[in-house]
């Protein structure tokens, strides 16, 4: 299998494993030859005919998708004869398609805006009226389907096929009235569908939370890993910031997936991908003390408080509870405040129990917290046990806690009616985090912080991969990143 | 393109220039041919005998301004002919207003034939450098700039944006 | 006591005379050139919906100077500040004393000189004080503490020299032939006719002292094409620093210089109060002799300030080519060939 091939691809040297089709070892050398059906996690239908290549000694041009590469075969995909064949494809992909790009979603990120520009045979000679279809059908809770803008490639049955194998899709129909749609009784509704939104080279399938929200045109793409559980998918973060009235007035547009072969391949799930659309809502910016009196303060007048009122009492009664969100910079500040210079004992780090998630074989995890790995590697969860809110209820009933220390977590989603009384008992609460919940009502200190997407850092996922992610949004007023608070009261605390 | 010198030759001027004195005198005879003619064209209107103006002012807030035919002025959106806003909120003129004046916020039409529509369509008159792009970007000849409106001017800033129904109203 | 009586009018109507039509030359300046330049021109002043062709900017004018804050620059010396215009004002007001307004009447049984300042040598005392006018300008530069205004009190300076040894040297032509350096006596001399038709005014007599007079005048005067020393718009001159009314005094000295400057040449070169063919006596030929001085001025006047409206501003170093090079050498053998053709003429 690893025997290497050699052909040569517009006049220039391409390498190409045994089995490998032209289209898949030139996509791997970083050609680019038009295409919409392949994709490399689907298969190669060679349906829509676009990847139409010149063959030396073949008699008639051949779709490269279908091709496999041979030793010392000349291949042409830029002369005049594959870009002909190229542009006729192309042409027939349009007979039908409604050219309302004005209006759809796609435009912007469209294959046939590209290969139009590129190749597209500016007059059609089609002049017959187009055949109409359904438009607006909302095949799930996520996705949108517009029949006439298909160009029938099949990436998306033979999605629901392969990956999600959830088979709710079909092809009906023949000749120009063939079309996609949902098979009879069933909707689109498998945890997965949000990637026919990605995969559809055309503007059939869309995404309905990102309808008509903003102009793709107007979005900026960073590296981020999804914080969704501990699977660490790869993702793209799309913000809309250049125009804050568009996306209704949100400045985290969409989480697309980012291919990565260890983790999560081409997918990303949909509870990861439309969970944290809400990214601004509730969000915390300035330096509270609120008891006994409320003032906003400084970071240094903050820091300065806090650290004198966590050593007020002994270390023993002072609970902290942390997340699994913390990324691994995080963590180690943690550790170094509240561990090593603190010296604190009671810890609170494991997921609620109900908050356990599904699970399926494909990407989804139960923790869903992106980084418990990180933790323990410095030892949370190993060296030291985490105790459970019930426990940590008890001792606070009993006055054996006199301080919480909670970060970015929310106690009342673990002690319901109770958590009022119980929060109000404390001598010393101080909330950390960067959303509004009632700990941060309650609190005595709210210390305002960075959320995922305004810091960088990595996350370590269940398999032990580092990731690293990066900075896509600016911070909301005064906030900082957990890492840079804790060193702050660690330098305070120190003797 | 490379920088090429041309060498210029100055105009030669005889002792008939270089005195001044009848390029003065034929300079003089320009402006008083001018203001001679003007001064009596003048007197005749103000006796009412001929109506040929002494001058070429327009008195433009007593008289209306003459605007060319090609002007651009205020921009005005269009309408279907069933009365509703031909723009379907593709925000191509957001896209390409180098000022950045058009702010549109796109939803849901109830019609699904038109699909999408702008919710709201705000131009700052305000930024607007009257550039015309808008009006080319649009594919759907939603918006126009022949509401030839020059007098634009207000008491705020806010009032200088002009929402979706002031933009549609006096349609022509 | 009739006599002091007597030149107490005499004097008020110079003064009104020169200040009069400074402030109607601020009208005919902004009218004149509208017309010649195809518009109508300041239209907007009125009172009670009375417009009169604009007749009110005059009067706009002086309330909105007058009514202006007086800015005084904090580097500024503050008397000389103040002097300055005071000095250049004054200096061309009192060139107005020396111009024959008319000859001498007899009325009531009396000789009545129509001259404020009767003096054996008029010329000398004009051509002394538009001379003093520069130090107004050189002052106004100096104490504004401005480079601005620095530089341009000493382009004011330059000029005004260089045009002021030109006038001397330009009007020494005319005088020998007048053979007078009174101004009464230049205007009788214009007096007579050659063949019995054509007045012997010194515009026939010395054509290009004429010319040269002009020039050397509208320098002199500082009015466009050399108006260096101002160039309000552009090049910002010696006033640049003064606001409300000291700056409107320089803006009337600047037109009443140029009174002076046409009434002198009105009176050297244009016959003054003569009126060819008419003998003027009694009361009557008196207000015929101030009309007649009068309406020459103004005829100069419209002369040079359609002169303004029609050429560009003199580049510096032209501006004093022009003096130094050109007009000054040409006024010295335009006075040697005058004194030669006298000579040989005899």
């Amino acid at each position: 299998m690893d025997k290497t091939l050699r052909f040569t691809l517009d006049g220039r040297p391409i390498e190409a494993r045994l089995g490998e089709t032209v289209l898949e070892a030139a996509t791997r050398a970083g050609v680019m030859i038009p295409h919409y059906c392949w994709h490399q996690a689907l298969g190669n239908p060679g349906n829509c005919r676009m990847c139409i290549v010149e063959v030396e000694g073949a008699a008639k041009p051949q779709v490269s998708c279908r091709l496999p590469a041979r030793e010392g075969l000349v291949v042409r995909s830029i002369s005049p004869a594959a870009r002909r064949a190229q542009c006729s494809a192309l042409e027939f992909h349009l007979v039908d398609h409604p050219l309302d790009c004005p209006v759809c979603d796609q435009s912007g990120e469209c294959g046939l805006q590209d290969y139009y520009m590129d190749i597209g045979r500016y007059k059609s000679a089609m002049r017959e009226d187009k055949a109409h279809a359904g438009k607006r059908l909302a095949l799930g809770p996520h996705i949108m389907l517009d029949q006439e803008r298909c160009i029938m490639c099949t990436r998306c049955t033979r999605f629901v096929g392969q990956v999600s194998k959830s088979h709710e899709l079909g092809i009906f129909g023949r000749g120009h009235r063939q079309a996609v749609d949902l098979v009879p009784g069933r909707a689109l509704d498998n945890p997965y569908s949000g990637n026919l939104a990605d995969i559809c080279p055309v503007g059939a399938l869309t995404d309905r939370d990102f309808r008509f929200q903003v102009r793709v045109w107007y979005l900026d793409s960073t590296e981020s890993i999804c914080p969704g559980c501990s699977r660490g998918c790869n993702i793209f973060v799309h913000t809309s910031t250049r125009r804050p009235w568009q996306n209704q007035g949100r400045r985290l547009a969409r989480l697309k997936p980012r291919f990565s072969p260890e983790v999560n391949g081409h997918w990303i799930c949909d509870e990861g991908r439309y969970g944290f659309l809400d990214f601004d809502s509730k969000r915390l910016g300035r330096v509270m003390r609120l008891k006994p009196v409320s003032e906003e303060l400084s970071w240094d007048r903050a820091a300065q408080e806090v650290a004198a009122a966590l050593r007020r009492k002994p270390v023993e009664g002072l609970a902290v509870a942390a997340s699994g969100a913390l990324s691994n910079e995080d963590w180690l500040a943690f550790k170094e405040l509240f561990v090593d210079t603190l010296q604190a004992r009671r810890f609170l780090f494991a997921p609620e129990p109900d908050q356990a998630g599904t699970e399926d074989q494909l990407l989804r995890r139960r923790e869903k917290t992106p980084n418990l790995e990180g933790g323990k590697a410095l030892g949370f969860g190993t060296k030291i046990e985490s105790l459970g809110w019930d426990s940590l209820a008890g001792d606070i009933e009993a006055g054996k806690v006199w301080g919480l220390y909670v970060i970015d977590r929310d106690p009342a989603q673990a002690w319901g009616g109770r958590s009022r009384e119980l929060l109000e008992r404390l001598d010393l609460l101080i909330y950390q985090g960067p959303r509004q919940c009632l700990a941060g009502e309650l609190a005595h200190y709210r210390l305002p912080a960075t959320a995922w997407l305004e810091e960088e850092g990595h996350f370590t996922n269940f398999q032990g991969n580092v990731q690293g992610y990066q900075r896509a949004l600016q911070p909301l007023g005064a906030a900082k990143p957990d890492w840079a608070i804790f060193a702050d009261l660690e330098r305070r605390l120190k003797p | 393109m490379a920088m090429t010198v041309r060498p210029v030759s100055r105009p030669r001027r005889g002792l008939l220039e270089q005195s001044y004195l009848w390029e003065v005198a034929r300079g003089l005879g320009v402006t008083f041919r001018h203001f001679f003619i003007n001064l009596a064209r003048h007197c005749l209107r103000l006796a009412g005998l001929r109506a040929e103006p002494g001058a070429v002012t327009i008195q433009y807030p007593d008289e209306p301004a003459v605007l060319g035919r090609r002007a651009r002025t205020r921009h005005r959106l269009l309408r279907r002919p069933d009365g509703s806003p031909r723009c379907t909120a593709c925000l191509l003129c957001e896209t390409i207003c180098p000022a950045r004046c058009i702010r549109i916020t796109a939803e849901e039409s109830p019609d699904p034939a038109v699909e999408k529509r702008a919710k709201t369509f705000d131009i700052d008159l305000g930024m607007c450098v009257f550039c015309g792009h808008c009006v080319e970007a649009c594919p759907v000849d939603a918006i126009h700039m022949d509401a030839d409106q020059v007098e634009l001017a207000a008491y705020s800033r806010g009032d200088m944006i002009w929402d979706m129904p002031a933009l549609m109203r006096d349609t022509k | 006591m009739i006599l002091l009586a007597w030149t107490a009018v005499k004097v008020g109507y110079a003064l009104a005379f020169g200040l009069g039509l400074a402030g109607f030359l601020g009208w005919v300046e902004r009218k004149q050139s509208a017309v010649a330049q195809d518009r109508i021109g300041a239209n907007r002043a009125q009172i009670f919906g009375w417009r009169l062709i604009g007749l009110f900017h005059p009067i706009a004018d002086g309330i909105k100077l007058i009514t202006k804050e007086d800015f005084v620059p904090a580097r500024a010396l503050r008397p000389f500040h103040a002097l300055a215009p005071a000095l250049s004002l004054g200096c061309c007001l009192l060139c107005l004393a020396a111009l024959p307004f008319g000859g001498t009447v007899e009325v009531f049984g009396r000789v009545w000189s129509l001259q404020p300042f009767e003096s054996r040598v008029g010329l000398v005392y004009v051509l002394a004080f538009l001379a003093l006018g520069v130090h107004g300008v050189v002052m106004a530069g100096y104490v504004s503490g401005s480079n601005y205004g620095l530089l341009g009190g000493l382009r004011g300076a330059a000029q005004m020299v260089a045009y002021e040894v030109c006038m001397a040297a330009i009007l020494a032509a005319p005088m020998f032939l007048y053979g007078t350096l009174d101004l009464q006596e230049a205007v009788l001399a214009q007096g007579g006719y050659w063949g019995g038709w054509l007045p012997t005014w010194g515009v026939f007599r010395q054509p290009l002292a004429f010319v040269l007079y002009l020039v050397a005048g509208t320098a002199a005067s500082k009015r466009i094409p050399f108006d260096l020393p101002e160039g309000e718009a552009e090049i910002v001159g010696y006033h640049v620093e003064y606001s409300g009314m000291k700056f409107g005094m320089f803006m009337i000295s600047d037109f009443v210089e140029n009174i002076v400057v046409c009434g002198l040449g009105a009176t050297l070169f244009l016959g003054g109060w003569g009126i060819p063919f008419v003998s003027l006596a009694g009361a009557w030929g008196g207000l015929l002799m101030l009309a007649s001085f009068a309406v020459k001025t103004c005829a100069l006047l419209f002369l040079l300030m359609q002169v303004r409206w029609t050429l560009p501003r003199f580049r510096v170093d032209q501006l004093l080519d022009l003096g130094w090079k050109s007009v000054l050498p040409l006024a010295l053998l335009n006075f040697l060939a005058t004194v030669w053709g006298a000579w040989l003429w005899r």
